[in-house]
């Protein structure tokens, strides 16, 4: 939700702001958000230009163990020293830290996105010499080769070049320092000086080794002295941006790397960016930025941060894919240039290169404000490959709980229990199936979280009873910002316990948001966290039941008079300043929230967050979605690539506001937007506050019939969906994937962000443009066939197919090769079809087989854990379609039946039998002989148990 | 056999009809009783839209064969088709199939749910019984409804013809005023010839002869007593914001000339003529346009008011007149909403000012009830722009009251208004359709 909205409530001080507000046009005040240019670090490292390193490896200093190397590294300019640590990390990644040797106190370094220590693998020296060390990276002749002169990294399989680290020559890093022109500096400098000679005239006399140390390393004494005076830049230790002055007491320490991607030229990810699916080029305008801001009326097609972060890029072509996850937490940029520039310097040490200047290459620049490098360089080679090491790092999507896959009804805001229930009604009058509806901040008591309008939602058990008994769900909003009231429990609470942020000066933070001045509680903290959790306790909330779930807004966090909408990066949490955790805020508010829903049921209901803020591993905590967009044609193409892109890294539950949060959309571009939001991960309608009503009835019956159509397929996939979802837990694999996913060697299908595919089965071209009378969508896979879902036409892959389209379009294609298990009983809810029938969908391909799998559990509990599941496989060959169960150890029973198998692209057969463990019986069939599909009739067999249908 | 008493046989004949029936039921589950014909045992069943035949086994076994559903009537298998509840004792009704055996009771006799979880009771006679009195008390309502609207429409056409006199009377009046405006503008004229007077004899230097041509011409000045009055009549009618202006000028001249008819020479030389731009002053005193606004004031505002509001439509027996010039008042949450049909409606929060949510626009209600939704539009303006909208549902009542306010998006309100003069007849057709 937009944070300007509460300014008309902020009285007449902000009149002035207001109507700047207002005078402006539709789009974001870009004034209001840094450039590189303005942000001080970015400004700096941007105007170091490629060439020579001044960064040496010293050979000397190297230690392999079974696990790691360690290497020194020195700035020939300043003499400072870095330490590098090399890992071997099992599953093909490489890991490289370089922090610096001897900081002047500890630099950050993210905790809590990795799931575990990454478990290594063995590291072996292959050669070495004066110029550098050849590593072998375990298996398929990978090795890592270590220049000394420049430093740099190369990681090399066979005769290619995989990834070349400061090629370029743009390492670098900002060492921590003392403030030279101020007086604390001479007096600690001085200090610092004495101190240090009585330590060394302590460690001589008791540590004779580390005096032998010292003396054994030549260059260290000499370094102190040649040390350059620092040249000291505007913006270092101070810095202003409009009102805003950032104190910055640690002064200047950004870092910066770069990374060369021979061979490349498609790169993607680094969400969350309202840009196309591949990434462009930034040589001519601002890199890409990622800081969690809360972004008034985001401008498409640009590189500007918006609410999410994951530093996660994936490079592909033809040949391999590969990523690179930049573990840090601060303001990060990353340039993206394409050229043969740096090539030559890969000539000098690696004669063998291929060499030919025709080959493309990408260079990427990571550059952050602080923290540490940490990288994590996953090397493929498949796209599988690389969500899987992603995966292994980060973790999988949160298995969320079916309902939540269903419709969720929305709107900023649903004013009183009354309007709950006619909406509710509304659904039923109309025969629309939803599963979840929403309540925005307006519920609460003046926008305190955890409670509810004492007169509009006066009994809200009662309500969510009421939905309950129609097997539905509700989800009310909480936000992180908390109101400053002391007859707030919460407030006084998180006050009494110390758990707010505190500021600069060391009081509480406070800042604006929607109650008005409010605090901040430092989610960063694990006490503070479990204490949230618990507030989710129903001894706690007040009004909640087990069908009230929760969505964290303004997570950024959103602090309407803070520097660029958000917190004082010299704001405090503990020990470390808001600057080093800012992009992890909003992961940790999304995460202490899914606990604290977990935990109310003692551990045995999944929980379901929405956030919109987020970081690397978000993924592990819920839902995320696109934000404050509006209601634009153009909004509706870009949550295609933006969701695309959140899926490559890692998450998979994603939406767009259907309709567009912002404006009142055309009813033709609502119509379109359901008919696209059926087909993306994350269903939900929302609007603005300023806008007129839009649920799906309210424009006449012509248009609910097509509304209804569109969600009501997407309850006939709920269970392939689901699947789909349990896969991505699984392996990390997205549930909604660009195409060249599924056909990475086939460029037509690199660039493509107005299609995508659901899994591997399901090929989506929404008509997202306005009065589109046809769409041509690619067919990939030149060897494939493709069946519209609607009409079973088949059609040839490897093609450009020009598809006709009304308003009922939803141009959407089963891949022959697939079974694909529907419901086609769509009931009131997800929940009321739990023990239906199901239709089997065997889509054949020109082999005439057919794959599929079908995943069965209860829907909302962690059981699956105790595997208490069903996982089938179905397969279709020589005329026999089985099923076999795929966890012969799981425990679970379905009352669902096969009611129906539907076999596209098939013949006539003479015969149909069914044998299962009772025996054999014929069925009876329909045989359409103009689309040859053969549709046998009511099986009945428990879709759980073996069976084999045979077609004679 | 012999064995069996008459009793125990009596059992299995029971038992036999019971199953029977329990199969017949099955058949025939979901349909209403014009519907059986179609579903005749027979060999084959032919689908209701003539699309397919198939055998009559196939009629609610849980697979849908019919493209109209028709094969499906009592189960959940076509997703196009609908399940009839009987519910006996209350009122019948169809449900889409999708309800059947999905574990939430939609029938009040509990049919839809014969194979599900859902422990469903048959509340169909509490709810006829509920129903009955709702409607019996409805019916009242409506019977005294219609009573009340009836006297009504009787003062409406009193009220009616009372307002066309009134209307009348200033029609004449304004005739008048026409008449004495034609005077004025002859003074008017004088008065101007005055002025140029008084001007050409300042701007010559002669300052002192300045007051003697005002004292010559004192009669012309006493005038604007006159016209004041003029004005104190235009008053009376109400007439409001175009004539303050001058209503002004003209105050404020008359109070400088000692406040009517008497008139202080010296002391308006001393006060006013020296320090004064006296010209200016008579200049607009003598305006001549000030002086026709005034008296279009009058003769426009009030005539048009009137007439505006005559013009309105108040319903085919003007039954919706009584309502104009009343206000009605609805506290909701925090703040107070204020409803004057055929004028405006407003909200008031407990703290802050009052906002315009709409002034009258129209009748709105569908052709076959036009006169069962009113539109208030143009209110206060809206942040994201567009203006305050309001519409009025009107419903029977034996009172006339504000009932109800939502606000379901921004700047678009939705009221409820009970007035016995939206009783119609037509109501007394509903009803409970019993089949005990």
């Amino acid at each position: 939700m937009c944070c300007w909205f509460f300014l008309r409530r902020m009285g007449p001080v902000l009149l002035l702001w207001l109507a700047v507000c207002l005078s402006g046009s539709w789009a974001v005040d870009k004034g209001n958000f840094k450039t590189c240019d303005q942000s001080a670090f970015c400004k700096r490292q941007r105007a170091m230009k490629p060439g020579e390193s001044p960064y040496r490896a010293l050979l000397e200093t190297m230690e392999l163990t079974n696990t790691r190397l360690t290497l020194q590294l020195i700035n020939d300019n300043n003499k400072v020293r870095l330490l590098l640590e090399l890992y071997r990390l099992q599953g093909n990644i490489t890991r490289v830290k370089i922090n610096e040797l001897k900081p002047l106190k500890p630099r950050y370094e993210v905790p809590d996105v990795l799931i575990r220590e990454p478990p290594t693998e063995p590291l072996s020296l292959l050669s070495q010499d004066e110029n550098g060390v050849v590593l072998s990276l375990g298996a398929e002749s990978q090795r890592v080769i270590v220049s000394a002169r420049p430093f740099r990294l190369d990681i090399v399989e066979g005769r290619d070049v995989l990834m070349s680290l400061n090629s370029r020559g743009l390492l670098s890093f900002e060492h921590l320092r003392m403030r030279k022109d101020t007086f604390s500096y001479k007096v600690t400098s001085t200090v610092a000086s004495v101190w240090d000679n009585i330590k060394r005239v302590f460690s001589s006399q008791a540590d004779p080794e580390a005096e032998n140390k010292e003396g054994t390393d030549p260059a260290n004494p000499a370094e102190t002295v040649k040390e350059e005076e620092e040249k000291v830049e505007d913006g270092m230790w101070e810095e202003t941006f409009k009102s805003h002055t950032d104190s910055k007491p640690s002064g200047p320490s950004a870092i910066s790397l770069d990374f060369s991607l021979p061979g490349v030229e498609h790169v993607y990810g680094i969400p969350e960016h309202a840009d196309t699916l591949k990434l462009k080029t930034t040589d001519s305008g601002d890199p890409y930025r990622l800081y969690n801001l809360d972004v008034f009326q985001y401008e498409l097609y640009n590189p500007m941060a918006l609410y999410g972060a994951v530093p996660v890029m994936l490079a592909h072509n033809t040949q391999r894919t590969m990523g690179i996850f930049w573990l840090n937490a601060a303001e990060t940029w990353v340039d993206i240039s394409s050229n043969t520039a740096g090539k030559t310097v890969f000539g000098k040490m690696l004669d063998y290169v291929q060499g030919s200047s025709e080959t493309p290459q990408t260079d990427v620049r990571w550059i952050s404000e602080s923290g540490i490098i940490d990288v994590f360089l996953m090397l493929g080679p498949t796209p599988r490959d690389v969500f899987s090491q992603y995966a292994s790092l980060t973790g999988t999507q949160a298995f969320p709980p079916l309902a939540s896959l269903g419709y969720h009804q929305c709107r900023w805001n649903y004013n009183d229990q009354e309007d709950v229930r006619s909406v509710d009604a509304g659904f039923d009058e109309h025969d629309i199936p939803y599963d979840f509806i929403w309540l925005d901040i307006e519920h609460t008591d003046g926008k305190r979280y955890f409670t509810w309008d004492p007169h509009k939602f006066a009994s809200p058990k009662e309500m969510l009873q009421g939905l309950l008994d129609k097997k539905r769900k509700m989800v009310a909003i909480v936000d992180p910002h908390i109101k400053v009231d002391t007859n707030y429990k919460i407030h006084n609470e998180i006050r009494s316990r110390g758990f707010y942020v505190k500021n600069k000066d060391g009081g509480d933070y406070e800042g604006w948001c929607w109650p008005g001045n409010a605090g901040y509680p430092d989610f960063t903290r694990p006490d503070m966290r479990a204490w949230w959790a618990s507030q989710f306790g129903y001894d706690q909330y007040e009004g909640a039941m087990e069908n009230l779930y929760t969505w964290n807004d303004m997570n950024e966090p959103s602090v309407f008079n803070g520097p660029e909408v958000t917190m004082h990066k010299d704001a405090m949490h503990e020990s470390w300043e808001h600057r080093e955790v800012h992009n992890l805020y909003g992961l940790y508010v999304h995460r202490a929230t899914a606990e604290g829903l977990t935990e109310r049921s003692g551990g045995v209901e999944r929980p379901f967050v929405l956030t919109r803020a987020f970081f690397a591993g978000s993924q592990r905590y819920g839902a995320v979605w696109t934000g404050d967009n509006a209601a634009e044609w153009d909004h509706l193409k870009i949550s295609i690539p933006m969701c695309l892109s959140l899926g490559l890294v890692g998450i998979s539950f994603c939406g767009a506001d259907v309709g567009g949060f912002f404006k009142s959309p055309s009813t033709e571009l609502l119509v379109r937007w359901y008919q696209t939001g059926a087909y993306q991960p994350f269903f939900r309608a929302h609007a603005h506050l300023d806008t007129p009503r839009r649920e799906p009835w309210l424009f006449g019956p012509e248009n609910t019939a097509l509304m209804r159509e569109a969600i009501r397929q997407r309850y006939t996939f709920l269970p392939y969906w689901y699947q789909l979802f349990y896969l991505a837990y699984h392996t990390g694999e997205p549930v909604m994937r660009p195409l060249w996913v599924e056909y990475p060697q086939d460029p037509a299908t690199f660039a493509l962000d107005d299609e995508y595919l659901l899994g591997r089965d399901l090929l989506v071209h929404p008509v997202t443009e306005e009065g589109a009378r046809g769409v041509t969508a690619y067919l990939p896979g030149k060897h494939e066939v493709w069946f519209d879902i609607h009409t079973f036409q088949k059609h040839n892959g490897g093609q450009n197919l020009y598809i006709p389209v009304t308003m009922s379009s939803i141009p959407v294609f089963q891949r022959g090769g697939s079974i694909i298990p529907r419901k086609l009983r769509v009931r009131r809810s997800s929940t009321c079809m739990e023990h239906d029938p199901y239709t089997l969908y065997v889509a054949l391909d020109n082999q005439r087989t057919a794959e599929g799998e079908l995943y069965i559990d209860d829907g909302h509990t962690f059981n699956y854990e105790k595997k208490e599941l069903i996982h089938r496989k179905f397969s279709f060959a020589n005329g026999v379609l089985s099923s076999v169960d795929l966890e012969p150890n799981a425990q679970f029973t379905t009352k669902s039946w096969v009611e129906r198998i539907i076999i596209l692209g098939a013949s006539k057969p003479s015969m149909v039998t069914l044998k299962t463990a009772d025996g054999e019986n014929q069925l009876e069939f329909d045989f359409d002989a103009s689309m040859s599909v053969l549709t046998i009739r009511k099986p009945g067999m428990n879709v759980g148990a073996d069976w084999t249908v045979t077609l004679q | 056999c012999s064995f069996l008493s008459s009793e125990m046989r009596f059992h299995i004949i029971i038992a036999a009809f019971l199953w029977a029936a329990f199969v017949e039921s099955r058949k025939i589950r979901g349909i209403s009783s014009s519907y059986k014909r179609f579903y005749r045992e027979r060999k084959s069943f032919l689908c209701i839209d003539g699309s397919k035949m198939i055998p009559f086994e196939q009629v609610n076994d849980d697979y849908c064969d019919c493209a109209d559903g028709s094969d499906e009537p009592g189960t959940s298998a076509c997703p196009r088709g609908r399940f009839y509840c009987t519910n006996l004792g209350f009122r019948p009704h169809y449900i889409p199939s999708s309800r059947v055996n999905d574990g939430i009771c939609d029938c009040c006799d509990a049919s839809d749910e014969y194979n599900s979880h859902a422990r469903c009771q048959n509340t169909c006679w509490n709810l006829g019984q509920k129903e009955r009195a709702y409607v019996e008390g409805q019916m009242k309502t409506l019977d005294e409804g219609l009573r009340l609207k009836q006297q009504l429409i009787e003062e409406g056409v009193l009220l009616w013809r009372e307002k066309q006199a009134q209307l009348r009377e200033l029609q004449r009046a304004a005739e008048d005023l026409q008449i004495k405006l034609e005077e004025h503008r002859k003074r008017k004229h004088e008065a101007d010839r005055l002025k140029e007077q008084t001007l050409k004899a300042l701007k010559a230097g002669d300052k002192g002869k300045a007051p003697s041509i005002f004292r010559t011409h004192f009669k012309t000045f006493a005038h604007f007593a006159e016209l004041f009055q003029f004005t104190q009549l235009g008053r009376r009618f109400g007439y409001r914001a175009a004539s303050i202006s001058c209503l002004l000028s003209l105050t404020g001249a008359t109070t400088l000339l000692g406040g009517g008819h008497q008139m202080d020479l010296s002391k308006f030389q001393n006060t006013l003529w020296d320090n004064f731009h006296c010209f200016h002053l008579v200049g607009s005193l003598l305006d001549y346009t000030n002086v026709k606004l005034s008296c279009n004031c009058i003769e426009h505002y009030d005539n048009f008011d009137l007439q505006k509001k005559l013009e309105i439509d108040y319903g085919t027996d003007w039954e919706y007149l009584f309502l104009n010039g009343q206000c009605y008042k609805l506290k909701v949450y925090e703040y107070m909403y204020t409803l004057c049909p055929f004028n405006m409606v407003s909200q008031k929060s407990t703290a802050g000012t009052e906002v315009s949510l709409g002034l009258w626009g129209m009748w709105a209600g569908p052709a076959k009830n036009h006169y069962s939704q009113m539109v208030y539009e143009n209110g206060e303006p809206c942040w994201q722009g567009g203006s305050r909208t309001t519409s009025v549902t009107m419903t029977c009542g034996t009172e006339t009251a504000l009932r109800s306010v939502k606000e379901p998006s921004k700047c678009q309100y939705i009221m409820d208004f009970e007035t016995p003069v939206a009783c119609q007849p037509v109501l007394k057709q509903r009803g409970v359709h019993s089949e005990l």
